[in-house]
């Protein structure tokens, strides 16, 4: 029954993702047109790589808030190597997943060694690199991005012509949201570390007795989400070409809701790689809808704060409750 | 040892700090054996259970053979590698994975490899089911399972581990009589294959259905492994109580004015119909196995899981509590199992120690502490429990042990309540800390404190309590008088309940 629960829950995030779609469209013809929904596709390709890289984290139960400044680190990070050393396209990713793993490791030994608890760790470690960062840039922007990259930016998948302007098509930066997607789906679904992912998530005691190594998974997932933060980092700066060290202020509440908002539970064991993306697409298209239908900006943090509350209070209360009802007491029956 | 035996032990003691819990048990399980396990509470079960699962290890000197094969001591890995498996209570399977999953993962993990085979683990699940002879849908999420049917996946889980003895704590505590009826089943046609069980039950009708021989532990000893003849339920109940009561014995007081009463309350899935009074300067004691749902009574007075249905009058006027907010507006008190264990700030004075539940009392508008009012309350506390030497200032380490036990109760009263709600006071403490925790209670009731003691220990509560109440899976089972009272007929309740006396 929980299952069916579940499997509703992705349906029914679908349902709303349609619902708000169809409001937005009868309001605003714009929202349709191909140059909107590959625009809404671009811009959402670095939140939606993070938020795949996030949901293993929440799955065990655990969060990071320290996604933003990694990402900030990487793109300076990468945007001084091309300008300083190297604009290779392949050395480049090379280099930002690297560094973006490295820092994800710092937060998996942190998490998993020294058993600091991962709100913690990871708010400590989100002001440290932060701060460096901001040391490192003293806030000014790296620009002169070498042209080699900027024209791989720009190359588009398949091309169509609209009526005015350049012809637009399928951004290639969503071959490496495709590509992280599948990925992730893979190592949850198909290898023990992934299902030992869900197993914490289900239970840390039950996981520790039946001999997962907790430690070597939670580490794994850190360092594995860094490794594509730092991919979403190359992409974010092929697609920008340039690197504003304050661009990702406040970027790491996005992440967490859209993983939320797909479904994933806070309290650990529930989500998918699925839901996360109609999470992703779903906070996409509330955002763009707000925008096409003019309403201030502030409107989408308000909504963003007021479904995530929502969305994790319906998880616990169920928790709670079930846990509140649950049998503890085998009562004795009346005579006979 | 001979060949027909599956597991023998010799000479296994376990010490912790302060208390022997086992002492020089030998015990043997046949193969094909159904062996119940058997005793009081804090008998000495659940340690021999872990060290024959390999968490805890014996003292020096143990002798453990599993199937010829010669150890001191286990680690889980071995033991589960000699066919040694444990079912907790809460079976350590995963509520969000599918039944395959829970059953055929650990073969996975125990081979190191880095992939799930998915097919295998669905086919190794199915071929188990099928071998048990139940029908459970491998794909269905684990938690959406009923509790008997949890218990089977995790039994299944353990056939994959080719375990040979399947270690199980209370496997009946949670099911109805024909889950009891199909798991005996499953039991049976296991031991037809040479599997064997060591099973801990307190239910003697189930024990003597299912099991072929019995092993009774007294405090920690072995008195002795018996076939079922000869045996019936009132020579099981003389071996298991009878412990000696090495604790003073308070004389015992009428009271009769009622303070709190209790009429018919029940909650589904904790405890059914129950009635009581609690009288004015009292210590009533309900007791009775682990599970029986006395801890859920004191949670449901002081308001954290209230009742569904019934009554509960304070003084003569009905109340409803229905949080621990209520509860202490009413004057009540509740310490939680293991509170009176957990220390002081030894290094802090008196006064501040006694202070901290009740900081919100002595500190003024702005949170800020008011040393007077600290004093006073610390001072009046230490004169009504009679704390030596009377100076609130000195340093809680300087204190003898029992002045130190003093405080750490003073610290739960110091929010003035006229009705104490204790579950387990004295549970993992030494002797003589119980015995100052006894005094305590005592002067307490004696003032006026009206107590209500949750004791799984009898000569505890035959030693302190005016009053007990007995209770059996949710009811109460009997009440007796706290001076007329013996530990065998608290337990012939505790055990077969008001119904099935057997003579």
């Amino acid at each position: 029954m929980k299952l069916k629960i579940r499997k509703g829950k992705e349906a029914g995030i679908l349902a709303v993702f349609l619902a708000i779609s169809l409001v937005i469209a009868l309001s605003s013809p714009v929202f349709l047109r191909i140059d909107n929904l590959f625009d809404i596709i671009k811009s959402n390709i670095v939140l939606g790589i993070m938020a795949i890289a996030m949901l293993p984290i929440i799955l065990t139960g655990g969060i990071d808030v320290s996604v933003a400044s990694i990402i900030a680190a990487v793109t300076v990070i990468i945007g001084n190597f091309m300008i300083g050393v190297s604009s290779n396209i392949f050395a480049v990713f090379v280099v930002g997943c690297a560094s973006g793993a490295v820092l994800g490791l710092i937060n998996g030994l942190l998490v998993a060694k020294l058993k600091i608890p991962p709100i913690v760790a990871t708010l400590g470690t989100m002001s440290i690199i932060i701060g460096v960062v901001l040391y490192v840039t003293n806030g000014t922007w790296i620009t002169g991005i070498p042209q080699n990259f900027i024209n791989f930016g720009r190359t588009d998948l398949f091309a169509v012509s609209v009526r005015e302007g350049e012809p637009i098509g399928l951004p290639i930066q969503f071959v490496f949201l495709f590509g992280a997607a599948v990925l992730m789906w893979f190592v949850l679904r198909h290898t023990l570390v992934g299902r030992g992912v869900y197993a914490m998530g289900g239970s840390v005691v039950s996981a520790e007795r039946i001999g997962y190594d907790l430690d070597k998974i939670t580490i794994f997932i850190y360092t594995f989400e860094g490794f594509l933060i730092g991919l979403a980092g190359s992409v974010h700066t092929s697609i920008m070409r340039q690197v504003d060290p304050g661009a990702f202020s406040g970027f790491e509440l996005h992440v967490i809701a859209a993983v939320v908002l797909g479904g994933a539970s806070v309290l650990g064991g529930y989500g998918s790689v699925f839901g996360t993306l109609l999470g992703v697409a779903l906070f996409a298209v509330l955002n763009n809808g707000l925008i096409l239908m003019h309403i201030p900006v502030f409107w989408q943090k308000i909504v963003v704060g007021v479904v995530l509350i929502a969305s994790i209070s319906v998880d616990i209360l169920q928790k709670r409750y079930s846990e509140s009802r649950m049998t503890r007491v085998d009562i004795e029956p009346v005579e006979g | 040892m001979d060949s027909s035996e599956f597991l023998h032990i010799e000479k296994v003691s376990k010490t912790f700090p302060g208390v022997k819990a086992l002492n020089d048990i030998s015990l043997s399980v046949r193969k094909g054996e159904i062996h119940a396990l058997i005793g009081e509470n804090g008998a000495g079960k659940s340690t021999l259970i872990k060290i024959l699962s390999g968490v805890y290890q014996p003292d020096e000197g143990a002798e453990i053979v599993i199937e010829g094969w010669r150890a001191h001591s286990l680690t889980p890995i071995e033991s589960a590698k000699r066919g040694i498996s444990v079912i907790y209570q809460d079976f350590s399977l995963f509520p969000n994975l599918t039944v395959g999953e829970n059953i055929a993962v650990a073969r996975d993990i125990e081979k190191g490899s880095t992939f799930v085979h998915w097919r295998e683990m669905r086919r190794t699940a199915g071929k188990i089911l099928e071998r048990l002879g139940v029908d459970i849908n491998i794909d269905a999420s684990l938690g959406s399972l009923s509790i008997a049917k949890q218990q089977l996946v995790a039994i299944a889980r353990s056939l994959t581990y080719n375990a040979k003895l399947i270690i199980m704590d209370e496997p009946t505590s949670a099911l109805s009589k024909g889950e009891v009826d199909l798991l005996f089943r499953i039991m049976r046609s296991l031991r037809a294959e040479g599997i064997s069980f060591l099973f801990v039950s307190h239910k003697l009708d189930e024990l003597f259905a299912i099991s072929d021989r019995f092993t009774v532990l007294r405090d920690g000893k072995h008195l002795g492994t018996f076939d079922e003849e000869g045996l019936d339920d009132d020579r099981l109940i003389s071996l298991m109580v009878g412990r000696k009561i090495e604790y003073t014995i308070f004389p015992k007081r009428k009271r009769t004015e009622p303070v709190l009463e209790v009429r018919g309350i029940s909650r589904t899935g904790c405890f059914q119909d129950v009635s009581f009074d609690l009288r004015e300067g009292e210590i009533l004691g309900l007791t009775g196995l682990v599970g029986a749902g006395r801890t859920e009574i004191l949670q449901a007075i002081y308001g954290i899981n209230p009742p569904d249905s019934g009554k509960i009058l304070l003084r003569g006027e009905e109340v409803s509590v229905h949080s621990p907010i209520d509860a202490v507006r009413y004057e009540i008190a509740y310490i939680p199992e293991n509170r009176l264990a957990e220390g002081l700030v030894l290094r802090k004075t008196m006064s501040d120690n006694i202070v901290v539940t009740v900081l919100d009392k002595i500190s003024n508008r702005l949170g800020l502490i008011q040393r007077d009012k600290q004093n006073r309350l610390a001072q009046d506390w230490i004169q009504r429990l009679n704390i030596k030497p009377n100076i609130p200032e000195m340093q809680t380490s300087k204190l003898s042990g029992g002045n130190q036990q003093r405080i750490v109760i003073v610290k739960w009263l110091a929010r003035d309540s006229k009705i104490l709600l204790v579950d387990e006071p004295t549970n993992g403490i030494d002797v003589g800390a119980k015995m100052e925790i006894h005094r305590i209670l005592r002067d307490l009731a004696e003032s006026g404190m009206s107590i209500l003691l949750v004791s799984s220990e009898l000569p505890e509560i035959l030693a302190i309590a005016d009053r007990i109440i007995v209770m059996r899976r949710g009811r109460i089972a009997g009440q007796f008088d706290g001076d007329t009272a013996t530990q065998e007929m608290i337990m012939e309740k505790a055990i077969l309940g008001i119904k099935q006396q057997v003579g």
